[in-house]
Formats: structure tokens, sequence, C-alpha cells
């Protein structure tokens, strides 16, 4: 607990941080009032989108495009670490390379668990007052999308990790980031058969909040194979595990 | 912690005692000792089969021109470059958590957070070091920074910076401090601070290992001293044998030869070296322009020119660098 009470120091009177929270936040919000005015087949989405327990998956399917803010908060600290070289003091001073890598680890948890806190008053506030026939069971009925998507963003955030220790320049590994989150990876979808490219990190990831009504879609389209939710969370956390390896492979190979 | 070292307050004392009463008192114990330490850049061997023992107790000057290896070396042995080749041990046991809990060490810049206060900062690196807080406006009291807590490390001075450093690495009370080029960029008030603040640490006992390429600062502030060049160990031993800064007396008669003949038979004479129509003549130890003269004077040569010349710690130090060049 040390090395998050020292991740906490660092953290808190960083003014980034709290700048880039605040426009997940407002961000959010913003898409969230929005959407309701958002028409299909002539007919306005309203109040209807709020409805629990829909809305959980609603409400993680949207937060989900604002994991690349948190992968680039999480590449801002990373390599600050590098540019300010406290990684090279940090070791000096008696951490290990093991230590840096986890230190990092619990930051993304942290950021994790402060997000999907925030989904859950977001979605307890909504659903509350648009949800008419409010019993617990509907409440909290798919109350599981939050937890999927609480490892979503750990594993976006593990990704951003890999990219900012690797690259050390925080702009590159931004841009190296979501290149490869947004284009990269989406291309070489488009190359492979689904019942392989599935298996690969962004998609794993993205199958853990699937977009609100997919089976509709499936049913007018050619379907989109995905992972089932457990599956691509087993999955996922063993993309993390390896992200985190990496990271720690490359600092211990590399001088600081 | 040795109260020889303690009363001295003269710097030169501070140096010779200290050398001398843990020579005398403790048993040598080896605080760093590097073996057969190897780095390659590329095409360059920035360290090359270097090995160094640091003895308890001593202020170790690394002296070395720029990209002489120094920093690669302190590296190293920091856990921050990995080897090529090549083993150290610090207190006699391979680097660990432990052992870096008892060194304090500045490497190159100053490494703090630009947007966290001084306090903020160390704080961090009490953290890391797994010391308490209590020690931190004591450390900040030592270096002059007491005033300056609540001031964020973006906002201070490159000399404020360097002794913000100082402070950050005597946090947890470490046996060793090692200090890479601490007065690099220092105005020259900011040097002397630095240096003075070098023998308080030194004069309580604590063993520093000063890596510069400013000779002029190893032979005041070190009692030993290794030199470096394109990696290799060019020299090592105790300051006052390595960079001795014997003068030279320059001496003129109108018959050269016959100051020749007497030199040759006098006792103390170390050295000389005829020129035209002067010599230059090195004395040992103790010796003075007084006996040369009055030696001479006694076998009836008079002297017409009898000047003291100091030989540079520079003349000497490319000396030493030439000598072993070949």
């Amino acid at each position: 607990m040390n090395l998050l009470r020292i991740e906490l120091h660092k953290i808190l009177p960083y003014r980034t941080v709290w700048v880039i929270l605040a426009i997940y936040a407002v961000l959010m919000l913003l898409v969230l009032y929005s959407s309701s005015q958002v028409t299909i087949n002539g007919r306005e989405l309203g109040y209807d989108m709020y409805k629990l327990p829909g809305f959980w998956q609603t409400l993680t399917y949207t937060a989900s495009f604002f994991n690349l803010l948190f992968g680039i908060l999480v590449i801002v600290l990373a390599t600050d670490e590098y540019t300010f070289r406290t990684f090279r003091q940090q070791v000096i001073d008696g951490l290990s390379k093991a230590e840096l890598v986890l230190a990092k680890f619990y930051v993304i948890l942290g950021l994790g668990s402060l997000s999907t806190i925030f989904l859950l008053i977001l979605g307890l506030y909504f659903g509350l007052l648009y949800t008419s026939d409010l019993t617990p069971a509907a409440a909290f009925g798919k109350i599981d999308a939050l937890a999927y998507y609480f490892v979503q963003a750990t594993g976006y955030m593990a990704l951003a990790l890999f990219f900012g220790i690797l690259i050390k320049k925080s702009g590159l590994s931004i841009i190296a980031f979501i290149a490869y989150a947004q284009v990269i990876e989406p291309l070489v979808h488009l190359r492979l058969p689904d019942s392989a490219d599935k298996f690969m990190p962004v998609k794993v990831f993205k199958s853990l909040t699937p977009m609100p009504g997919q089976n509709l879609l499936d049913q007018l389209t050619t379907p989109t194979e995905l992972l089932t939710q457990p599956y691509a969370a087993t999955l996922a956390i063993g993309y993390i595990a390896l992200l985190l390896l990496f990271s720690y492979a490359i600092l211990k190979i590399r001088d600081l | 912690m040795h109260p020889i070292a303690k009363q001295s307050g003269n710097a030169i004392f501070v140096k010779a005692d200290n050398g001398r009463a843990k020579y005398k008192h403790a048993p040598v114990v080896d605080v760093l000792d590097i073996d057969n330490l190897s780095k390659r850049y590329g095409s360059i061997q920035a360290v090359d089969r270097l090995s160094l023992k640091v003895a308890q107790g001593s202020i170790y000057g690394i002296l070395g021109p720029n990209g002489s290896g120094k920093t690669t070396t302190l590296g190293m042995v920091l856990d921050v470059v990995r080897p090529g080749s090549g083993t150290y041990t610090w207190f006699g046991q391979p680097i660990s958590k432990e052992t870096k809990h008892r060194v304090g060490a500045l490497l190159e810049t100053p490494n703090f957070y630009p947007y966290l206060t001084a306090r903020k900062n160390l704080q961090i690196v009490a953290d890391v070091k797994g010391s308490n807080y209590k020690s931190i406006l004591q450390v900040l009291n030592l270096v002059g920074l007491e005033q300056r807590k609540h001031t964020t490390f973006k906002g201070f001075s490159l000399g404020m910076k360097q002794r913000l450093a100082i402070a950050a690495a005597l946090l947890n009370n470490p046996e060793v401090l090692v200090l890479d080029e601490p007065t690099n960029g220092l105005d020259p008030e900011g040097i002397a601070e630095v240096r003075e603040l070098i023998l308080k640490i030194a004069a309580e006992g604590k063993t520093i290992i000063l890596a510069s390429h400013l000779l002029d600062e190893v032979e005041k502030v070190c009692t030993h001293v290794a030199v470096l060049q394109h990696g290799q160990l060019r020299a090592e031993g105790r300051v006052d044998t390595i960079l001795s800064a014997k003068d030279q007396l320059i001496i003129g008669a109108d018959s050269i030869p016959e100051v020749v003949e007497v030199l040759r038979k006098l006792p103390f004479v170390e050295a000389f070296q005829p020129e035209r129509d002067t010599v230059h003549v090195t004395l040992h130890e103790g010796f003075g322009s007084k006996e040369l003269n009055k030696a001479m004077f006694e076998a009836g040569v008079t002297l017409s020119r009898l000047t003291l010349h100091r030989k540079s710690l520079e003349a000497q130090f490319l000396e030493i660098i030439k000598s072993e060049n070949r």
C-alpha cells in the first residue's frame, strides 16, 4: 500500500489529472443528455433510454468510448516519469522495476474504480428518475455490466501503459495508442475472419460492452461474431497480465 | 559519529583526519567494490574493465573529462544502467532494496516532479526509501531550503534544485552519499555552498563518492581519487599522492653546466631539467628554495635567478593521462 500512497502523492496535486477527469465527467453527462433526443425510425429515443435494467448496458457502452481518455491519462502519468527522470531516481532510491509497474497498475485500478463508481451513480440517478416499474430486480438486473466495464477500462489503460512505457514520449505514445486501438486493429479485423479476430485484444475489450440492440442489428446484417462477456472478461484479464508483464520486461531490459 | 573528524572545522583537516581516523580505528570495510565492470554503447566502450574499491569513510573522487564513463559507472552500480559485464557489491553484498536504502544518490540531474513543492517531493522520496517524514525538515534545514519548502520544484533556481537533490539523498540518513557532478552549472557562490555542504556531511563520518570533471574540486574535497579516461582507470589512490602539486624551482646562473654538476650531488633534489639558460628543479618534500640557495652558495655557485613555479593541477592531470596512454 506504500506504492499506492506514493502514487497518490503524485496524482492528487496534479492538475492535468483533474482536468482530464473533469472532461470525462462533463462529456459523459452531455452525451447521456443529448442521446435521449436521438431519433430512430422517426421516433425519439426519449426517456425510455434511461430505463433500468437496460440502461446499464447503454451506460457502459457509452462510457466505453471514453476509455481512450483514461488511456491518455495513464500515458501522461507514465511518460512523465521518464521526462522527470523519476523512474530512474526511484529505482536508485530503492524501488524495483516490478514495483514501478505495479504502482502504475494500482493507479489503473484506482481510475477504473473511480469511473465505475461514477457510472453507478449516473445509472442509479437517471434510472431511478425514469424507470416507472421499479423493482430491485429491475434496478440491479444487469448491473454486472459495470463489472465488465471495469475490466474493459483496466484493459485499455493497461494497453496505454504499455505504449507509454515502450515509447517514453507522451505525444508519440498517445498517437500510437489511439492508432492501434482505433485504426490498426480494426483494419486487421477487416482482413481476418471474425472467428479469428474476436480474440484480438481491442476486440476482446470491446465485446465487454456490446452495443445495445446488437441482436437487432445482427438480424438485419451479417452478424458480427463476438465473444460472450464472461469469456471475453477472462481473456481480457489474460491480456492485462500480459501487457503488464511486457511493460515490466521493457523496464527490466532498458537503461533508465 | 567520528569525534576526530567532527572537531575539525577546517576543510583540509576534515579531509586528512577523516581519512586517517577511519584507517586507525575501524577495520577497512569496502563500501563499494567494483570488479571488472564494462559497458558498451554501440561502437563506444563507455566503461572498460573498471575495478575499484571505495573504503568506508573516504571521500572518493571519480575524476575524468566529460564522456569518460563516470556517470555510466555510477549508473551501473546504482541499478539504472545494465552492466555489459562485470560485477559490483555494496557493503559486500549484491545490490538490493536493503543496500539501496543505505545509499543516497544524485545521478546527473536533480530528478523531481516539477509541479510539486519541495516538501511534497521529499515526502515521495521518504516513502520510496521507507523513512519517516520527520527528517524532511531536518534535511531541508541542512541544505538551507527550509524557507522554500512550499515552493514548487519548477520555481527553483538550478542551485536550489541541486541542493534539494542533496537533501533528498540525505533522507533516511544513508551511510554513503553518491554525488554526480554536484556543482555542475552552479555559479561560484553555489559551488562554494555545495562544497561546504559536502565537507559538512563528510565530517559526520559518511562515505562520499563524488564524480567530477573538475580537478580542483576533487583536489579540494576528496581523500581518494580514481582518474578515468575513455572508460579506463588511469590512476587510483590517495589524492595527496596522485595529485601532489609539487612545486618546481627555476634557477639561473652564469654557468649552467656548473649548476647541473652541483644538482647531481645534492641529496634533496628529486629531479631537474636543464634548459637554455635556466634549470627546472623539483625538490623532495620539506625542502625549498632556501635550502637550494644555501647549497649552491656553499658549492661556490651564485644564482642569478631563483623563482618558485607552481605546477598546475591541470598539467599533472594531463601528465597522468599521457603517461598511462601509451
